[in-house]
């Protein structure tokens, strides 16, 4: 499920971007507002809906999700400007949502941050991975399948922020992790650990969450 | 735990880049060797397509909500707003003359703008 592919530039600063200017370097014609208002529109609001979804995850309220998003959109058409034609128009979207969030919504209401403990290369020192018991994985995958929508989204809503993100971003809006690693700012490896400790609880979580529905026994559970 | 079976890769190792090979963030020599793994390991299979599932099913179910209307709506008017604060108002004067005589009808256009550069 790669995308675009295409690399955030290195000078990638969503959240800053408009308050810089980039003299020198842009040698395209100039654009008239009208110009530049329009390739807004028309290249960054079609991705409305899905930095919405994302919005949503993050903040877990769908009025704050709209607050966020409206944020991240202004700060996004002021600094449309140094935004680089060719780069990855979503990628540097969700840089500035993901920026926006941490830095402004989520100091806002004064939310603890939830850190999750974490080293770097964590997710290869913890590999003791076994197989589960077989036979239980097709009961596992049965009953994950028969959850509502809603139980898998707010099992996602549990995990801890860097976690969710991290988990969204590459399970459903399929970003690679070097473009996860640029929009939340963090190095490759912490962005694989994050991955890898997100999906396994949130694994865990469903498999408990099925199980109280009762769409998977007790003793088919997969340890 | 290993399946018993003997393989070039052990199993450990394998589950430790299941997500990797999934994500596609493998190289092309890394993905041959889980692959050839993979065709011979059973539970490492079985392992490999439990995880595959998990992360369509997140894509299925946690993505695709749509923004209300009402939050697009403000966001245009928001931008429009912002347009009119920065937009350059024009001032256009046109002065038409029209003549007449024997000859005929002379219609001579004569027009001039101002544009005033407004900055926030």
């Amino acid at each position: 499920m790669r995308r675009e592919g295409r690399a955030v530039p290195d000078e990638f600063d969503g959240d800053t971007a408009g308050l810089a200017v980039d003299e020198g370097a842009e040698l395209e014609p100039v654009e008239t507002p009208e110009e530049r208002t329009a390739r807004f529109e028309r290249d960054a609001l079609p991705l409305l809906d899905q930095l919405y979804a994302a919005a949503l995850r993050m903040t877990r309220n769908p009025a704050d999700a709209e607050d966020l998003v409206q944020e991240a959109y202004l700060k996004a058409y002021n600094g449309f400007g140094s935004f680089r034609k060719g780069t990855n128009l979503k990628a540097w979207m969700y840089r500035i949502l993901t920026n926006s969030y941490i830095n402004g919504y989520r100091k806002r209401q004064r939310q603890p941050v939830q850190q999750p403990t974490e080293e770097i290369t964590d997710w290869q020192l913890a590999q003791a991975e076994q197989h589960t018991s077989s036979g239980l994985r097709s009961a596992e995958m049965d009953a994950l399948d028969q959850l509502p929508d809603s139980d898998v989204k707010d099992a996602l809503g549990e995990l801890a922020e860097d976690f969710r993100m991290a988990v969204y971003l590459a399970d459903v809006e399929g970003f690679a992790y070097k473009e996860i690693a640029e929009i939340m700012g963090t190095p490759i490896g912490t962005v694989m650990s994050r991955l890898h400790r997100g999906r396994k609880q949130l694994r865990e979580m469903l498999t408990g969450v099925a199980r109280e529905r009762g769409f998977l026994r007790g003793e088919e559970v997969a340890s | 735990m290993s399946c018993g079976r003997p393989h070039d890769t052990n199993c450990g190792e394998v589950l430790a880049d299941v997500w990797m090979f999934l994500d596609n963030e493998c190289d092309g020599e890394r993905r041959r060797v889980l692959q050839r793994h993979l065709d011979e390991c059973g539970p490492c299979l079985e392992e490999f397509g439990l995880e595959e599932h998990l992360k369509a099913l997140l894509a299925r179910k946690c993505g695709g909500d749509a923004a209300p209307d009402r939050l697009r709506h403000r966001l245009r008017q928001s931008i429009r707003e912002i347009v009119v604060q920065q937009a350059e108002v024009s001032v256009h004067s046109t002065e038409v003359t029209v003549e007449r005589s024997g000859d005929g009808t002379v219609i001579e256009v004569r027009s001039s703008s101002t544009e005033v550069r407004q900055q926030r």
